[in-house]
């Protein structure tokens, strides 16, 4: 076998792909956006920390939301859970959690859902 | 008026639980002022047999000493310590703990702020009464 080996040279390669990184890691306190090791260390975390924070931000909104939701009920005399239970039994599924904006922008709208809940119940 | 249930109601209204705008990373709880701190109650044989620990940090620093005592050294401290434990601890649980203040007696600095009774809507409390 012959190899031909012909002359490379490196160039700017390993100074894009280092530019690159640093880059996205750009922002990042310290050492961390400034030194290359470190910052490969920390958009490896932080790429890692994204993915599972975007699972995670569906379970931190929700729970906001039944805070919310359960503040104000518990103005008005009931419990989140029990307005969720009567909203449920009474067919009002319109109340996706993120309804709870509505309890906090609109608390007036809020109050009226829960009347027409009230009368169908009684 | 008993030292968890209005511990408990306060740590609720500093944290701004009771509010539809609550947000757990923000202070944007009330001011609550408590008067008449030494009148705060425990039932049972608290009085004499609840403790409160602290330590200086040496060896050997341990000092313990009997609601009753505290009550009459320093009656402030122990709604203070009771509100403290309700709180979440960290920063912001710091920074929420100096919205309390607690007087001995029936007077407080604070009228410039034009203070209002606080709603109390716990179940246990109202009971009490």
């Amino acid at each position: 076998a012959i190899r031909i080996t012909t002359r490379v040279k490196r160039g700017s390669v390993a100074r894009k792909y280092r530019k690159n990184i640093l880059d996205f890691a750009s922002g990042f306190r310290g050492a961390h956006s400034r030194l290359f090791r470190t910052a490969t260390q920390q958009k490896q975390k932080a790429l890692t920390r994204a993915y599972v924070d975007r699972k995670n931000k569906k379970r931190t909104l929700r729970r906001l939301w039944i805070a919310r939701i359960n503040a104000v009920a518990r103005r008005y005399g009931s419990t989140h859970s029990g307005l969720i239970h009567d909203f449920y039994k009474n067919r009002v599924l319109l109340n996706c959690k993120i309804l709870a904006q509505v309890a906090t922008l609109d608390a007036y709208s809020f109050l009226k859902i829960i009347e027409e809940v009230n009368e169908k119940k009684s | 008026m008993r030292l968890g249930r209005l511990a408990s109601t306060i740590a609720i209204h500093i944290r701004g639980k009771d509010l539809p705008t609550y947000t757990p990373s923000v202070d944007m709880g009330a001011f609550v002022i408590v008067v008449n701190a030494e009148k705060i109650a425990v039932t049972g044989k608290k009085r004499y047999q609840k403790l409160y620990r602290r330590h200086s940090g040496r060896p050997g620093g341990m000092k313990v000493e009997t609601f009753d005592q505290l009550q009459q050294r320093i009656p402030e401290r122990i709604v203070e310590h009771a509100v403290r434990g309700m709180l979440p601890k960290g920063r912001l649980g710091r920074r929420l703990f100096t919205k309390l203040k607690v007087y001995k007696g029936p007077e407080h600095p604070h009228a410039a702020q034009k203070p209002v009774p606080l709603p109390i809507s716990d179940k246990r409390i109202m009971l009490d009464k």
